[in-house]
């Protein structure tokens, strides 16, 4: 029995569907069976981010609709014969599927896969409430801004309402300089609003941009520090204890003193 | 208003309507009236059992108040309470309030999240923080063992008394009776420990606590 996780905000517009699609691919990476799941109903992307848009056929609400079959409707991913996307349906609604309904199709993906990373959409309507039914697990995006922040608060609240607890959050595009000047908040301010465990943090970064425009998600790219802290995030997923990595280039001399021992915290 | 024709006093099965021995009628309706408008929302939803002094009130008297506390959006329970204590005068009812703390006190052992929120008819204490975008809203005091960050209605049923205190106090805004007030525009420095705010004066007062209060 695999485990199911949803990726969720509040917000929109903070990379719910770009740390889906690093996540998933990360995990595949690392040999896991997985499936991702589209429950944006009406506005899909996750194909997109992942480059599989031209090879849809039947999506999320053809299988709880009954016109084919789950295995009909998943597309294996370019790169990994574990990985599948279950896309969503772009010319239906939100309330074209019901919460029990995408429990069922949970419970049925997780008996193949090792991991079902939900795709949540932005809002906490129907759309949320059916992304969430059947989660084990639920990762919470948010950017260091107030009112992702805020919107990231109200959804721990509904999840502790559905009794998902124990959420883990995630702190994407964090501008060390600007965080150094005073002017981002810092981890330490988000976890005073908070308080959940942090599971990873992602620096902001262009090539994110690029890899989503190209379908090639960053956590492929081997030399690019996001990419990097999207696979400390599935290690972590595994249960490894991964140290959070250092966001801002210390430069040469301070490098040297750690090597050292001589600098530095850790 | 100097002379009270009735007053509204919460408990933990809901609220008691009492009408003033010798009180006219027509008052004890204005009174009902002009008390429900100016906390309508606190109000909302509540039911109201009556207590009635020494002066039975007759069946139509009932029909009426009941009809006011209808039109409010809350429920009347008919069936009338025998005063606990006889029903005192305006006067000394009040200052009977001041003195004596309101009993009943809600234990919340949890934090407020954004979108939540606590009503209560007497003193409130959040074991936790109440994080912006939620709301505490009680009769009596309202202590957060936490940081405030959120709004806090100490006092809403009109008791100026009532104190908030919180290990911060940062509240977007904090309310005490009829007294608002809100957080500064501009960021000021963090509050260094615990404080509490009442009402000094017609303003709503923070300062450090201190045990000797």
């Amino acid at each position: 029995m695999g485990k199911a996780i949803v990726i969720t905000s509040g917000k929109g517009g903070v990379g719910k569907t770009t740390t889906s699609a690093n996540i998933g691919t990360g995990l595949a990476q690392n040999k896991h069976k997985v499936v991702l799941v589209d429950a944006d109903i009406g506005l899909r992307n996750l194909d997109v981010v992942l480059g599989l848009e031209n090879r849809i056929v039947y999506d999320l609400v053809d299988v709880v609709e009954e016109r084919c079959r789950l295995r009909q409707a998943l597309i294996k991913d370019k790169r990994y014969d574990s990985m599948f996307l279950l896309p969503a349906a772009q010319t239906r609604e939100k309330d074209s599927v019901s919460p029990e309904q995408m429990r069922q199709l949970v419970v049925n993906l997780k008996k193949e896969f090792d991991y079902v990373i939900v795709d949540c959409p932005a809002g906490i309507e129907q759309g949320f409430k059916n992304a969430i039914a059947g989660a084990d697990m639920a990762l919470i995006v948010t950017t260091p801004e107030v009112s992702a922040v805020r919107d990231a608060d109200r959804i721990i609240g509904l999840l502790e309402a559905s009794e998902l607890y124990d959420p883990q959050l995630v702190v994407n595009r964090v501008r060390p300089d600007m965080v150094r000047r005073g002017d981002m908040m810092d981890i330490q301010d988000i976890n005073d609003i908070l308080a959940i465990n942090l599971i990873g943090v992602i620096p902001d970064d262009e090539s994110i941009i690029v890899s989503t425009n190209r379908g090639e998600p960053v956590v492929l790219d081997q030399k690019s520090r996001s990419g990097q802290a999207y696979r400390n995030i599935v290690r972590r997923l595994e249960g490894a204890e991964v140290p959070f990595m250092e966001l801002e280039d210390k430069g040469v001399v301070h490098r040297l003193k750690a090597l050292f021992g001589m600098g530095g915290k850790r | 208003m100097t002379t009270e024709a009735c007053v509204i006093k919460g408990n933990r099965h809901g609220l008691l309507l009492s009408v003033m021995e010798g009180a006219p009628f027509v008052d004890v309706l204005a009174q009902l009236r002009a008390k429900l408008s100016a906390h309508r929302e606190f109000f909302q939803g509540a039911v109201v059992r009556l207590q009635s002094g020494s002066t039975p009130l007759t069946d139509e008297q009932i029909q009426q108040l009941s009809a006011v506390v209808q039109e409010f959006g809350m429920t009347f329970d008919g069936t009338a309470v025998a005063p606990s204590q006889p029903v005192r005068p305006a006067e000394t009812t009040t200052a009977h309030r001041r003195e004596e703390p309101l009993d009943d006190t809600k234990l919340v052992r949890r934090s407020l999240r954004s979108g939540q929120s606590i009503h209560y008819s007497g003193n409130v204490v959040i074991m936790g923080d109440v994080n912006p975008g939620s709301e505490v809203v009680a009769s009596g005091d309202i202590l957060v063992l936490g940081a405030l960050r959120g709004v806090a209605h100490a006092g809403a049923e009109g008791n100026a008394k009532a104190v908030v205190f919180a290990f911060r106090l940062e509240p977007t805004q904090l309310r005490i009776a009829h007294f608002i007030s809100r957080a500064p525009d501009e960021k000021g420095p963090h509050p260094t420990g615990p404080e509490l705010a009442q009402v000094v004066e017609n303003l709503i007062q923070i300062k450090p606590y201190e045990k000797t209060q």
